[in-house]
Order: structure tokens, then sequence, then C-alpha cells
């Protein structure tokens, strides 16, 4: 035991260090995805939200696309997709271009999730505000801007914050097109990497960061939901 | 926003068909018009690994900086998830695959492959404190296997018909021994003697019966003249003393294959 935790003691900054780096990459993944998928959600939503028949079905038949298979397969096809059929790998090579397929894939992904709770924040406002407000002679997206919009904000931050701790974890699924994201640091200790191999504890430990950075999380998200008290 | 949704759609068609050009006659071609090769790897000590500067280094690294330098183009090296090798070859998202590559028939007929380069062996791993009972193939009968999905081990494994649960890595399989999930498991000799024994983390663990002899090459997309180039150069870094020198700072040159 003793000799166990010495020898942990000897591989912590090693492991820290690149642990550190790793979720580093997760956060920048993290951050791409929720300022990418927030506004297309809301853009997808109109979508599906649309008069226009052919568009309100091929956007739900795409978001149904997208909610129906696994994220992982959709990092798969659209990191190697076009290099293979296509023949020209549009992502360019290294850890860059994997990060913009990645970014690409959970930002679709993450957006047909937020479309359908926005849809739902927007459906769920009463039709009597609409037609109250188009009797005083405002246009649709005044309406949409100066009544809807706030009162759907505060309904959809439950199920949005939701949405977000999950794609915190979720970003692990990244190292399936071999991003180097935290997990992908950490197991690597498990196959052998700077001098330390086969150790378990580095992987483990991961989900130290991912705690921690959901605990911020949660706390913000709960200030927002205060905060957006005084709408009823 | 119907007309921004529309026009979004035909931004999009059009994007997918200008980036549809045509295939490239020659890949090598390709590697220098593109000034870079990029070479897939895994973090596998002494073929590839990082120094203290977080340079990849290692006897395939070293190698592969020297072609690159001989095509006249710089070199960029990619970690890559193993199972997914001949995808990123395919998908150009590497030029070669260059880490220790046991050439298997299945690698040999989905890449271009160089003439080998270095031997290793599939190895047994067991508890140290039974290896005396495990020293023949025959011994091995009616014990439970770990072994990498889809690696040379595996194979080898099957093919002696013994039960094998396949593991993601070849440090899950070494995990599987060390907790006692799986009897033993078959790795590569080169991971066994870097990996097992007095000093590292699997102090406990022993190896064994070698299954094979196999030899390691370099991967290269399928019909790529590459291959044939990186034969030309072995021949003559071994012609001129580069290559033993390489293995020679890497303490492998006892496993290097003779070029002619």
């Amino acid at each position: 035991m003793q000799q166990l935790f010495e020898q942990i003691t000897q591989q912590m900054p090693i492991v820290f260090r690149s642990l550190n780096q790793g979720f580093l990459q997760t956060l920048r993944l993290f951050f791409v995805t929720l300022l990418g998928a927030l506004p297309l959600g809301l853009v997808i939503s109109f979508g599906s939200m649309s008069r226009f028949k052919p568009l309100k079905w091929l956007t739900r038949i795409f978001v149904g696309i997208i909610r129906g298979t696994p994220l992982m397969i959709q990092l798969l096809i659209f990191f190697y997709f076009p290099g293979l059929v296509l023949k020209n790998n549009i992502w360019g090579s290294g850890e860059a271009g994997r990060f913009t397929a990645a970014s690409i894939a959970f930002i679709i992904n993450y957006a047909c999730y937020f479309s359908e709770i926005y849809r739902g924040g927007i459906q769920g406002i009463p039709v009597g505000q609409e037609e109250a407000g188009l009797v005083l002679g405002m246009k649709p997206a005044q309406i949409f801007f100066k009544v809807k919009l706030l009162q759907m904000i505060k309904r959809i931050v439950p199920p949005i914050s939701n949405e977000i701790i999950t794609l915190v974890k979720d970003t692990s699924l990244a190292r399936i097109i071999a991003l180097q994201e935290i997990i992908w640091a950490g197991q690597a200790f498990m196959k052998g990497s700077q001098g330390i191999s086969g150790a378990i504890w580095p992987l483990f430990f991961t989900g130290v960061y991912y705690l921690v950075w959901n605990g911020v999380l949660s706390w913000l998200l709960g200030k927002l939901e205060k905060k957006m008290d005084y709408f009823r | 926003m119907k007309k921004l949704l529309v026009v979004l759609m035909a931004l999009m068609m059009a994007f997918t068909m200008v980036t549809a050009v045509a295939e490239e006659a020659s890949d090598k071609q390709y590697v220098i018009d593109k000034g870079v090769l990029v070479v897939g790897i895994t973090d596998f000590a002494p073929m590839d690994y990082k120094d203290e500067n977080g340079e990849w280094i290692g006897f395939d690294a070293d190698l592969a900086r020297a072609f690159a330098a001989k095509l006249g183009v710089n070199v960029e090296f990619v970690e890559i998830d193993w199972d997914n090798k001949i995808l990123e070859l395919d998908g150009k998202a590497v030029d070669c695959i260059w880490n220790g590559m046991t050439l298997t028939d299945a690698v040999m007929t989905a890449m271009e492959c160089s003439n080998p380069y270095m031997n290793n062996a599939q190895v047994v791993v067991v508890p140290a404190a039974k290896a005396d009972q495990y020293q023949t193939v025959e011994s091995l009968a009616g014990l439970a296997f770990a072994a990498e999905a889809g690696s040379a081990g595996e194979a080898e494994v099957t093919a002696l018909g013994l039960n094998c649960t396949p593991v993601a890595t070849q440090a899950d399989a070494l995990m599987e021994v060390a907790s006692g999930t799986s009897d033993a498991a078959v790795i590569d000799a080169l991971m066994a003697a870097a990996m097992i024994g007095e000093g590292t983390n699997y102090a406990d663990l022993t190896y064994t019966v070698s299954l094979n002899s196999e030899e390691y090459g370099v991967g290269f997309r399928k019909g790529s003249d590459l291959a044939a180039e990186l034969n030309a150069f072995l021949v003559e870094a071994a012609a001129d003393g580069s290559l033993q020198a390489i293995a020679e700072a890497y303490l492998v040159q006892a496993a290097l294959i003779n070029q002619q």
C-alpha cells in the first residue's frame, strides 16, 4: 500500500500535466459546441415550426435522424466520410482537423436537441399573447423578440441546463476520432506514455475533473434560474 | 428566415461539390505537393513515444523523419485510434501507418505495405507465480485468454482454438491478467519486454511461450507508390548504416531485419 502511494505521488506531476492539457481540449470543445449549438438550435426550431410544409418536414426528418443515431457514429461519419467518399479530407491533418470535425458534429447534434427544447418553450406560450400582439399592430418578429423570447428563455433554462451537463460528459465521445481530450489523456497511461505504463488511477481520476466542472456549472445555472424568477 | 435557410442549404451543396475533387494519380506526388507526410501513430515505446519536450521520438518516429527528409517534405505525427487505422488511411487523415504494425493478412489486404523491417512475436503473459506451469503451447489449454481485438495476438489464440476475450487495447489485456479476470494475455514481445516484469507496474507478471514470429512493416494507402519508395529508402539506409544507428539508439538492433 505504502509503495503504491509513493509510486502515485511520483507519477502525479507528469499525469496532471497531461490531464490538464486534455481537460483544456475538453473545455474548448464544450464552449465551442455551446456557442454554435445555442443559436443554431433556434434556427432549426424555426424550421421545424415553419408554415412552409416541405421545410418543416425536412427539418423534422433531419432532427429525427440526428436524435435517433448515436453521436459516436455521427463523429465517425463527419470525420471520415469526406476523405473516404469524396476523396478529399476537408478537415486538414493533425489535431486541429479532428477538433474542427468534432466541433461540427457536436454543434449539429446538440442544436437538434436544443431546437426541440426551444420549440417546447415557444409553443408553450399561450396563443392569446400572440393574438394580443397582432391586434396591437405588432409584426411577428416584434412579437417574438419583445413578447415571447424572454418568457421562452425562462421556461427552457431547466431542460437546457440538463443538456449542458450531459454535454460536459459527452465530450468524451470525441476520443473515437482520436481527439485528445481528458479521457484519452487518462487512458494513455494504461497503454504506456511518458514512461508510465499500466497506471489505472489517471483514468479514474478524470472523473474528478468532470465532477468539479459540472459542480461549477450547476451552481451558475442555478443562479441563472433564480435570476429569471421575476417572470411567472 | 426561410430565404436564409434556402441560401444556407444551397451553400452546403456547393461546398460538397467543390470538395469532391478528382483523385490524384500518384500518392507520392500528392504528399510532395502537400509538403508534409502525415504519419499515423500511437503512443508505443520504443517505436513511437514522447520525450520530455513533447516531441515524438522512437525507432519508427526517427525513421519516418529520415524518410520524409528524403522525400523533401515535413513530417507530422498524429495519434490515432488503432482500431480505425484503415479508415484514417483511406480517409486521407494520415498518409501512412508507421507504428510497429504487424503485417497480418488483414493489414496486407487493406494497405500497400512496405517490406518488413523488424521481427516481433506474440507472447503469452501469465502471473509470475504460475509461470512454471505454462512453458509449452500444450499447457495453455483451458486457460481464459484476453487479447486486443483485431490484433495478431487474438488471431493466434483463436487459431489454437483457445478461449479468448477480445479487449480494447493490449494494456487492457494485461490489466485482465493482473486483476485475475483472465488467466493469461497475448501481446507483442516488444511491448511485453517494456511493460511487465521487475521495475514496472506489472512486476508480478511474466511472459512465457511465443505463439508465432511475425514482422513489422509500414502501411500506405492501397496502390500507393510510396511503399516502393520506402523499400528503396530502407535498402539505402541499411547500406550506409543509418538504419542500424537508429535501431541502436533505441536498443532494438537485435530485432532488425536485413534489407537488400
